[in-house]
């Protein structure tokens, strides 16, 4: 029996082998919801799969043929995400240790019969209310890291950009920049395990990246856009941005020093012109002494200068930018940094063709939130014992 | 014959069925729906058949149908022979209890099938 769902009434599932016992179920919640039913474990999760995807609340009996209510349940948790459709068992089997075995398969509430039907509309109601808030507040949550992401990604953007502009520089270097930093963190795993990084860790190594030049502001005009080449003073100066960038994010407040964006673009600044030989500047840092999040910034500053058009350069193709990085005519990398550039030859082609804006995928988010959410139940089942 | 005469006369429990479920009417929709209930034919079968399983899931349901109903005196001999078929092991209380078991439920039937044909 399929019915489509026109009202806004939510729908129940009631399983019960005993026509009687659905008819006195659905003679008290018909008024309000929508109702199917199903005569066993298995006839449910049928119908589950088709006109009861939509299910708002299950009614469950323990004691039927076929599939009794544990097994539903067992099948159930397998099935689907656990939080998906709560499920409150009514069962004349009221043995405590029934009772329990049923929460620990994640019921929802259990009811003993007989009942009074008014109070099984109660818990009913109750319990739907408690789901639809629930699914509420996750969908809050989901919007509100999506607009976290955006704003902070939005500073961050317009931050680079006005260090960009007064160098003078092209406009999607930043952009290619943080594309790059994320494509590394996104591959390097699947070359090494040696640089274990959270998800977390990861997007704040992407956003920072943008940062990376900030320290330009502090070099004077004249030196920065001087279109000839720099005398070996100039250079000099030149090379200050780094130490200039760590020293504006180390005079931030206290609390702001503390936070973990702060942190990562500070070793950004600071060493992204580190060498993996300990030939760079400013503290001559030696392989993995450079902190990672540098080490791969170094790296997509240079690709991205390389494989870009230049006043006085034409860009070069991938391959040629890749030779020149390998061949050490660039600086001195991680190898496994280059193993991985090597690696990622058709993706980055295709990535740094489409020039759009970084943005928190649909699918980040809801890693995000899943992530919550368990974190959640860990806590409400902690509480339970 | 009244609701509560049909009730007194078969062991059920008339105030606590009206309390429950709030009006007669509905009591009477579910009591003719009770005579159309499987459980007791599906228990006397499997006990046939030595069904044991079979038979608690029929005594189960028949419990607790008697349990929503009020139906006192049903609902006490059909949960002890649900106890007994717990674990489907044969005892010799089995049968004896099932006579308790059928003779109420052809009581309750009985005087259900009077009231339906007096109204």
């Amino acid at each position: 029996m399929t019915t489509v769902n026109v009202s806004n009434k939510q729908k129940i599932l009631i399983v019960d082998d005993s026509e009687l016992n659905r008819a006195i179920l659905k003679d008290i919640l018909n008024d309000q919801f929508l109702i199917e039913e199903a005569e066993n474990g298995k006839e449910a999760l049928l119908l589950l799969d088709k006109s009861c995807k939509d299910a708002d609340l299950i009614l469950l009996d323990i004691v039927m043929p076929h599939m009794d209510g544990f097994a539903f349940m067992r099948r159930l948790r397998r099935k689907r995400r656990q939080n998906s459709v709560p499920v409150i068992m009514i069962s004349a089997e009221n043995m405590p240790s029934a009772v329990v075995q049923a929460f620990d398969l994640g019921v929802s509430d259990f009811i003993s019969r007989p009942f009074d039907p008014e109070i099984v509309r109660r818990r009913v109601l109750n319990t739907i209310m408690l789901y639809a808030k629930q699914k509420q507040l996750l969908r809050m949550v989901l919007e509100q890291v999506y607009e976290k992401e955006q704003q902070s990604g939005l500073m961050v953007s317009m931050l680079s950009h006005i260090v960009e502009f007064r160098n003078g520089e092209s406009g999607p270097h930043i952009l290619h920049i943080q594309k790059i930093t994320d494509l590394f963190l996104k591959y390097l795993p699947q070359i090494t395990d040696k640089y274990p990084l959270s998800r977390e860790e990861s997007a704040l190594i992407g956003l920072a990246s943008a940062l990376h030049d900030i320290g330009k502001i502090a070099i004077p005009g004249d030196i920065l856009n001087k279109p000839g080449r720099l005398t070996d003073e100039e250079y000099k100066t030149m090379k200050t941005h780094t130490v200039a960038g760590a020293q504006i994010l180390k005079q931030l407040d206290k609390i702001h020093q503390q936070a973990k964006l702060t942190q990562v673009s500070y070793q950004i600044c600071r060493w992204h012109h580190e060498r993996w030989d300990g030939k760079g500047y400013p503290d001559g840092l030696k392989g993995d002494d450079i902190p990672l999040s540098a080490q791969i910034v170094a790296l997509a500053d240079v690709y991205d200068a390389l494989t870009s058009q230049r006043v006085y350069k034409p860009a070069f193709s991938h391959e040629k930018a890749v030779q020149m990085i390998t061949e050490g005519q660039c600086g001195a990398f991680n190898p496994l940094l280059l193993e991985c550039l090597v690696q990622m030859e058709a993706v980055l082609k295709k990535e740094l063709q489409h020039s759009s804006v970084r943005k928190t995928g649909r699918r980040e988010r809801n890693l995000i939130a899943a992530h919550i959410l368990n974190k959640m139940n860990v806590e409400s089942q902690r509480s339970e014992k | 014959m009244t609701l509560k005469e049909c009730y007194d006369a078969f062991g059920g429990d008339y105030a606590e069925v009206t309390a429950r479920l709030r009006n007669e009417e509905r009591v009477i929709k579910f009591i003719g729906m009770f005579l159309k209930d499987e459980s007791f034919a599906n228990l006397e079968k499997a006990l046939k058949e030595n069904n044991l399983p079979e038979a608690f899931r029929a005594a189960h349901t028949l419990k607790g149908i008697c349990g929503n109903l009020s139906f006192t005196r049903l609902h006490r001999s059909s949960h002890g022979l649900t106890e007994l078929l717990r674990g489907a092991k044969f005892s010799a209380e089995i049968p004896l209890l099932f006579d308790v078991v059928k003779k109420d439920y052809e009581l309750a039937k009985e005087n259900i099938q009077n009231l339906l044909r007096s109204m």
